[in-house]
C-alpha cells in the first residue's frame, strides 16, 4: 500500500473559535491510482490533500507513506520528502512568474540535484509530451491559464514523484480545457505508473477518475 | 545558485520602475557621498597645504626636546651634515636649517617681544611662502646680514616702515647677551595674526653670529613632493636618523590644533555616510519588501514544492545585492566624474566664504578624490543592502506555504 490514512482529523482554530474541517478520514491509495475526491465547497478536499502532501499539520491521525508517518518527521526532513516524493499541481498560478516554462519544469530537478544536461532534456521532452513544445520559452504570463496549467502537470512529472497531488486542477479552466487536461494527466498515470489524487467539484472531471472518494464536511461518504 | 541568481535578477527587471527609482536612489546618494568627500578632502588638503608652507613646513627635525621646549640650548650641530644625509636619500625632498629664538624688538618709540627666525633665505623659499607674503619691501638676500623682515602688525605697533632701524636684544647660546641693529627690508602680510604681529626673519648666517652658535641649528624645515606622505616619510627620516639625538616629527605633532580640526571635520563626514546609508536602506528595503510582499503566493509555491528556507533566502539577498550593486555603479559614477571634474575646475565658493577665507582657506576649492574613501562609501553601501534584505528575505523564508498559497 502506497498510502495510509487512518483517523485523519483536522481542526482550524482561530480565534479560539474551532471549525472541524476533517473528522476521521481513513483511506488507502495503492501505487497507479487515478484517483479524485469529489465534495462540495468547505467539504475539506484542500485540507485532506494538504496533509496527504505534508504541507499542513494535523489534528490527530496518521499519515503513512510506505509505512512511514510523515506526520512525525521533521519540518526539513518533510521538504525533502515533497521534493523527492509528490509532484504538486495548484489550483491555479503554479508558475515561477520570472521562469520560462522550460526553466519552471527544470527547477524541481534543479532542486533534486539533477544534472544541468538531463534535466534540460527531460524538461523539454515533458514539455513535447504535454503538448507544448512550442512554447517552452514562454513566459506564464505569456500562456493561456490551460497551458499554465499544462507546464505545471509537466513540472510535477518531471520530476519522477511517486504521487501527484492536484487541488482543484481544473477550478480555473473552462470545461473543455480541463477535460483535456485531465485526459493528459490520466495518460501520464498510465503511462508511467505515477499515483495520481486530484480534488474537484466538477462533475464531469470526476467522471474521468478510475476511483472516486466523496467527502462531505469532513467525513468520507459511504 | 544560478537559477536563483536569475530569478532575482528578473525580478528587479520586472519591476523596472520601482528598481530604477530604488537604484537611482543609492546612486545619487553615493555619488553625493563621494563628491561630498572629495571636495572636503580637496578643502583640507589645501588648507594643511597652506598651513605648513607658511612656516610650519612638512616635517621638522629638532634636537630632542626642542617641541617641548624651545630653548637655543636644544639645537642640532653640524646641520648640513644632516641635509646632506636627507638630500641622499630623497633627492626631492627640501630642506632648510632655522634657529629659533626669543627676544625683544625695538624702535626709537616702542618695543616688543619676538620669535626671531634665523632663515637661509636661498633654502627658506624652498620650504615656506612666507616669501610670497610680503606687504611690500622684499625677501631676506643672502649676502645683507643687517636686514630684517617683519610682520606688517609689529610694524605698525613699532611705528616703523621700509628702511627704517631696529634693535633686536636676546641672549646668546653661550649666554652673553646678542643685540644688533637691523634695517627693515620687506613687510609680511600672512593673515594669520601671530605671526604678523610676532616673527621677525633675519639671514640664517646673521643668526649664527648674533647668538654665537656657528654650525648650529634649532630645526630643519622639511618639504615633501606631498604633504599626504608626511607621516611616512617622518617615520622613514626618524629610522635613517636614529642615534643622533633627534626628534623627527611630522606637521601632525607640531600641530596638534589642525590635526584634531580636520579630525572633526571628518567625523562630521561619517554622519553624511550614515545619512546616505539610511536612504540607501530605507530605498532597498522598500523595493525588496515589496517585491516580497507582493510574491507571498510565489514563495507558498517555492515552498511546497521543496525549495529550502535558505535558497529563498539567498533569492531574496541577491535581489537586494544586485539593486545596491548597480546603484553602486552608477554612483561610482556621479561620483567620479564630479570629483574629477571639479578636481581640475575648482568650485568657486566666493560668494559665499568672504568671512571665512584667510590664510590658509582659498575661495576656489579642488575636490580630491581619494582611492580609500571611494571605497569605504561603496562598501558601506553595498554592506548596507546586504542587511537591509534581512528582513524580507526572513519574512519570506517562514511563511506558511499552505498560507502563502491561499493568498493572491
Ligand atoms: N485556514 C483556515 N482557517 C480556518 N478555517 C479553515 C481554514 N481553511 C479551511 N477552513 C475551513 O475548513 C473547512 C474545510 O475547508 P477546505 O478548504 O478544506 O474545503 P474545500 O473542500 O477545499 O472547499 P473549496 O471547494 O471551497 O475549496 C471549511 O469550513 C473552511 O472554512
Ligand atoms: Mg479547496
Amino acid at each position: 500500500m502506497l498510502i495510509q490514512i487512518r483517523n485523519l482529523t483536522k481542526i482550524y482554530k482561530v480565534d479560539s473559535i474551532e471549525t472541524p474541517a476533517l473528522r476521521g478520514i481513513n483511506l488507502d491509495i495503492e501505487r497507479g491510482e487515478f484517483l479524485t475526491i469529489a465534495g462540495p465547497s468547505g467539504s475539506g478536499k484542500t485540507s485532506l490533500l494538504n496533509i496527504i502532501g505534508g504541507l499542513d499539520t494535523l489534528t490527530s491521525g496518521a499519515v503513512l507513506y510506505e509505512n512511514t508517518d510523515i506526520t512525525k518527521i521533521s519540518i526539513s526532513r518533510l521538504a525533502s520528502f515533497r521534493l523527492k516524493q509528490i509532484g504538486f499541481v495548484f489550483q491555479a498560478y503554479n508558475l515561477i512568474n520570472t521562469l520560462t516554462a522550460v526553466e519552471n519544469v527544470e527547477y524541481v530537478m534543479l532542486l533534486q540535484g539533477v544534472d544541468v544536461k538531463t534535466r534540460r532534456q527531460r524538461a523539454v521532452s515533458m514539455l513535447e509530451r504535454v503538448g507544448l513544445g512550442e512554447y517552452i520559452k514562454r513566459f506564464p504570463n505569456e500562456m493561456s491559464g490551460g497551458q499554465q496549467q499544462r507546464v505545471a502537470v509537466a513540472r510535477a512529472i518531471a520530476a519522477h514523484p511517486k504521487v501527484v497531488l492536484a487541488d482543484e486542477p481544473t477550478a480555473n479552466l473552462d470545461s473543455k480545457s480541463g477535460e483535456a487536461l485531465i485526459g493528459l494527466m490520466r495518460q501520464l498515470n498510465e503511462e508511467k505508473n505515477i499515483t495520481f489524487i486530484f480534488s474537484t467539484h466538477d462533475k464531469m472531471v470526476m467522471d474521468k477518475a478510475k476511483r472516486q472518494v466523496f467527502i462531505r464536511d469532513g467525513e468520507i461518504q459511504k | 545558485m544560478f537559477t536563483f541568481i536569475k530569478i532575482a535578477l528578473r525580478n528587479i527587471i520586472r519591476n523596472k520602475r520601482r528598481s530604477l527609482i530604488t537604484v537611482s536612489a543609492v546612486g545619487f546618494g553615493l555619488g553625493a557621498l563621494i563628491f561630498i568627500w572629495s571636495f572636503v578632502d580637496g578643502a583640507h588638503i589645501q588648507m594643511i597645504e597652506n598651513y605648513t608652507s607658511l612656516l610650519t613646513g612638512h616635517i621638522q627635525i629638532h634636537s630632542r626636546g626642542f617641541n617641548q621646549r624651545e630653548q637655543l640650548e636644544i639645537n642640532i650641530s653640524n646641520p648640513q651634515e644632516i641635509i646632506n644625509i636627507i638630500e641622499d636619500e630623497s633627492p626631492l625632498v627640501e630642506a632648510s636649517p632655522r634657529i629659533k629664538a626669543f627676544g625683544l624688538i625695538s624702535s626709537p618709540e616702542y618695543s616688543s617681544g619676538i620669535i626671531i627666525l634665523g632663515v637661509d633665505p636661498l633654502q627658506e623659499i624652498k620650504v615656506s611662502s612666507l616669501h610670497k607674503r610680503l606687504k611690500s619691501g622684499e625677501f631676506l638676500d643672502e649676502a645683507e646680514s643687517n636686514e630684517i623682515v617683519i610682520g606688517e602688525s609689529l610694524a605698525r605697533n613699532l611705528n616703523v616702515s621700509l628702511g627704517d632701524k631696529v634693535v633686536i636684544m636676546s641672549q646668546a647660546f653661550d649666554g652673553s647677551i646678542a643685540a644688533g641693529a637691523y634695517y627693515v627690508k620687506g613687510v609680511l602680510d600672512t593673515g594669520a595674526e601671530e605671526i604678523d604681529k610676532s616673527v621677525v626673519l633675519i639671514a640664517y648666517d646673521a643668526a649664527q653670529e648674533l647668538f654665537v652658535m656657528p654650525d648650529r641649528a634649532s630645526e630643519i624645515v622639511l618639504r615633501l613632493e606631498n604633504v599626504e606622505n608626511s607621516p611616512a616619510e617622518a617615520l622613514k627620516f626618524r629610522q635613517l636618523l636614529s642615534g643622533k639625538g633627534l626628534e623627527v616629527l611630522p606637521w601632525q605633532e607640531i600641530s596638534p590644533i589642525l590635526k584634531q580640526w580636520i579630525e572633526f571635520d571628518n567625523g562630521f563626514i561619517w554622519i553624511i555616510v550614515m545619512v546616505v546609508m539610511i536612504v540607501v536602506a530605507i530605498g532597498i528595503l522598500n523595493t525588496v519588501l515589496m517585491g516580497v510582499l507582493e510574491r507571498t503566493r510565489e514563495f507558498g509555491i517555492l515552498l511546497s514544492i521543496g525549495t529550502r528556507r535558505r535558497q529563498i533566502i539567498t533569492t531574496v539577498a541577491w535581489e537586494s545585492l544586485f539593486l545596491g550593486v548597480i546603484g553602486s555603479l552608477i554612483g561610482l559614477c556621479i561620483g567620479y566624474f564630479l570629483s574629477v571634474y571639479f578636481g581640475t575646475a575648482g568650485i568657486d565658493l566666493s560668494v559665499f566664504t568672504q568671512a571665512l577665507s584667510s590664510f590658509y582657506m582659498e575661495a576656489v576649492i579642488y575636490p580630491r578624490l581619494s582611492l580609500g574613501h571611494l571605497l569605504t562609501s561603496m562598501a558601506l553601501v553595498l554592506f548596507t543592502s546586504i542587511i537591509v534584505s534581512v528582513y524580507p528575505a526572513w519574512h519570506a523564508a517562514n511563511l506558511k506555504p499552505v498560507e502563502a498559497i491561499r493568498s493572491i
